[in-house]
């Protein structure tokens, strides 16, 4: 994915949507979600309960005191003899990047998978500049070749099958690959090997990095992360300033967390913790140490107190595996980096509402998400804060609503707060629905409503839920009785008045009164 | 030191947007935001239940008794993966154990530890101590010093790690307290892995394509 979309349109998005994606995406969510189950099951639900709690109260306290734990963080990996950058956007840390790479006169890079690069578009960057630059996650080598973003934030080639990547291996590579996974898999491995080793810097991301010390903590299953990390003289990261977290005993809570969630394993096969560069000759790893710490739009996530959460996320992908939504489409259709309930929440910040206004509405509001999100950020309350931004235009600075909306829904608020009110309307949509009633159903009705049944039929309104409940208790069946009374009274009593002031003249009299 | 503009604009927002001053005071992190570490149980139970979970991620176990049954089963080892070069840490644990002179008499090329990333990409087999160990989670801790090179246990298709029961721990909470001030570490569970072709397990990708885990006494 190279540069930020300037629109996302999801609706359209879902037209172009395979229909193979939402099959393959739904074996892979499915297949997570039940590992995860049986290893959240081992643990216990009372014990996984407190370490969710433990990481959101953790990961509060670092984004309420961000500026500290990065200071923090800056001094030490200063004293390790890393190299602290700080970009203000995408452009900016591009350019930094490049600085690095080019004064290095780097030729060759290999990046291990990593959000915050994907959301700036590094490798189209560097490949523009003439820097060969590889994927090296299987997924995410396989979709650099198909030339597209990836689809789901752990499995990025989940919507491509054996037979795919085996013709792309063909094509691109050059080499007569098998449709056996293990093979293509091997085929994979001998290339990038070379790669590993030729490669003049490393570049990765952070799953989480340590302010007490400086400490990158990087989870990986195949090993490409050790060893981009590892071989290449020179290693930049690339992290969000979200990803700081004050000390070790945060990654007690936080990496217990992040691999059950992820792909349902009690740790990931490699975790490395990089403390700045080598310290002796002899142990390996990179003489250079960068690391660029990444703004984009995260400090003015900060300011909206409801949607600060949002910086809470560990990228576990969790909240697009139980999404009913990102089931149905997919990753592509959420036209960013980012995409399930996260993206829908992430990308209207990062992005802007103008951009990508649509997301907060790609959501049932179920809730799943929220249940399952390891930190657990509300992210349906972020959905409507959004909804909301979206309407009255995004001012986080000044969240306030046109006069209009701010009196229709303070009438709307106090109507439906009268029970007898809101009855009462129920009751006479009984007799408005007439004209356009067809049996039970009301097929066609007419504009603005006809948004709705251009699509489908709405139902009749009964208005009888209220009556039927009440009827259950002698209690009830007596209220029942005096409402219609009461109702029929009241009826009565409009019509008679009604009569009235048409038969006496007064209402015209009247009127004239009013406009004058 | 000049000021970068970049820096004090991103501080300043944060702080802008958290409403606190220049310098401002952080209270402790809250005692919700701590687990309870997880409590061991016996030196048995653990070692079988660390055993038990690496052979669960495909890892092959082995209890070796005696240094002189290490022979034996090197032996095996060489013969079952077809060892021909291989490379060892240089630990005083390893070197006590004379593992770098088993492997020679058994024919192997032995590379030094401190050669280069090409001579040590050659190697079939790396063998590695182990610092820590996790049963819980099945996981390894390597350190890395001038004897622990980092790529011994990266580069060769097979991963040897002999460990000693010394180095179990109850948690990760125990296992930091050690590491913490390192400048790397790392933390091996089970053998490389991916799923991401059609989410069919896959298992050598990028690390050692087989790792084995031997326990002494």
């Amino acid at each position: 994915m190279s540069e930020a979309p300037t629109r996302i349109d999801f609706r359209s998005n879902v037209q172009h949507v395979q229909p193979q994606m939402p099959a393959a995406v739904q074996k892979a969510t499915m297949k997570f979600l039940g590992t995860r189950a049986s290893v959240v099951g081992i643990l216990g639900d009372d014990h996984w309960q407190a370490l969710r709690q433990a990481g959101h109260d953790l990961r509060l306290h670092a984004i309420n005191h961000l500026d500290y734990y990065l200071a923090q963080l800056e001094e030490q990996v200063t004293k390790a003899g890393g190299h602290v950058h700080w970009a203000r956007d995408a452009e900016e840390a591009k350019r930094i990047v490049l600085d690095i790479a080019q004064s290095h006169n780097v030729k060759r890079a290999v990046k291990v998978k990593s959000m915050a690069t994907e959301e700036i578009g590094l490798n189209h960057a560097l490949i523009d500049a003439g820097i060969q630059t590889l994927e090296t996650d299987l997924g995410e080598f396989i979709v650099q070749l198909a030339g597209v973003g990836p689809s789901h934030i752990i499995v990025p080639a989940v919507h491509l099958t054996k037979e795919g990547i085996a013709d792309l291996f063909r094509e691109k590579l050059g080499i007569d690959a098998p449709t056996d996974p293990v093979q293509l898999a091997a085929i994979a491995r001998a290339k990038l090997r070379q790669e590993f080793l030729a490669a003049d810097m490393g570049l990765s991301g952070a799953n989480f990095i340590v302010a007490e010390t400086g400490t990158l903590a990087i989870v990986t299953n195949e090993g490409n992360g050790r060893m981009c990390t590892t071989l290449p003289p020179l290693h930049v990261a690339v992290v969000g300033i979200d990803k700081v977290v004050p000390d070790w005993e945060s990654l007690n809570v936080l990496l217990k967390l992040l691999p059950r969630s992820a792909t349902g394993q009690k740790l990931s096969a490699y975790t490395s913790f990089i403390t700045g560069t080598r310290r002796t000759n002899d142990e390996n790893g990179p003489t250079e140490f960068h690391l660029v710490l990444l703004d984009n739009g995260r400090t003015r996530i900060l300011q909206d107190e409801v949607t600060r959460e949002t910086l809470l996320c560990i990228r576990c992908g969790v909240c697009l595996n139980v999404c009913p939504v990102y089931n149905n489409v997919g990753g592509h259709a959420y036209g960013w980096a980012y995409s399930g309930p996260i993206g829908a929440i992430l990308s209207p910040q990062l992005l802007g509402v103008e951009a990508a206004g649509d997301l907060p509405f790609a959501s049932s509001l179920c809730g799943a998400c929220a249940e399952y999100c390891p930190v657990k950020i509300p992210i349906p309350e972020i959905l409507i804060r959004l909804r909301r931004r979206v309407v009255e235009g995004d001012r986080v600075e000044d969240p306030s609503a046109s006069p209009v909306l701010r009196v229709a829904a303070e009438v709307g608020g106090r109507t439906l707060g009268l029970p007898w009110l809101y009855e009462f309307g129920s009751q006479l949509l009984k007799w408005v629905q007439a004209p356009w009633r067809s049996g039970g159903w009301l097929p066609n009705l007419p504009p603005p409503l006809d948004r709705w049944t251009m699509t489908r039929p709405l139902p009749a309104f009964g208005a009888d839920f209220r009556e039927w409940w009440r009827n259950r208790t002698p209690e009830g069946r007596r209220r029942n009785l005096e409402r219609k009374i009461g109702l029929g009274v009241l009826a009565g009593g409009l019509i008679a008045l009604a009569a009235w002031l048409l038969t006496s003249g007064k209402a015209q009299r009247l009127t004239r009164k009013r406009s004058r | 030191m000049s000021l970068n503009p970049a820096r004090e604009e991103i501080l300043g927002k944060v702080r802008m947007a958290l409403m606190r001053r220049i310098d401002a005071p952080v209270p402790p992190i809250p005692a919700s935001a701590r687990v309870a570490p997880r409590v061991a149980g016996d030196v048995n139970s653990e070692i079988e239940m660390l055993l038990s979970e690496i052979g669960k991620l495909s890892g092959n176990t082995r209890r070796v008794a005696h240094k002189q049954d290490l022979k034996a089963a090197l032996q095996d080892l060489v013969k079952t993966e077809g060892i021909k070069k291989a490379t060892v840490w240089k630990t005083p644990d390893l070197q006590e154990l004379g593992v770098a002179d088993v492997l020679r008499s058994l024919r192997v090329d032995m590379v030094s530890p401190h050669a280069d990333k090409y001579r040590l990409a050659e190697c079939d087999l790396g063998v590695t101590g182990v610092d820590a160990a996790l049963p819980e989670t099945g996981t390894l801790i390597l350190r890395s010093s001038p004897e622990r090179p980092r790529m011994v246990s990266l580069l060769p298709r097979v991963h040897l790690a002999i460990m000693r029961l010394s180095a179990l721990r109850a948690d990760l909470h125990q296992v930091f307290a050690d590491v913490k001030d390192d400048g790397y570490s790392i933390f091996i569970t089970g053998p490389s892995r991916t799923s991401d072709i059609e989410l069919t397990l896959t298992i050598g990708v990028h690390g050692p394509k087989s790792l084995h885990v031997w326990v002494m006494d």
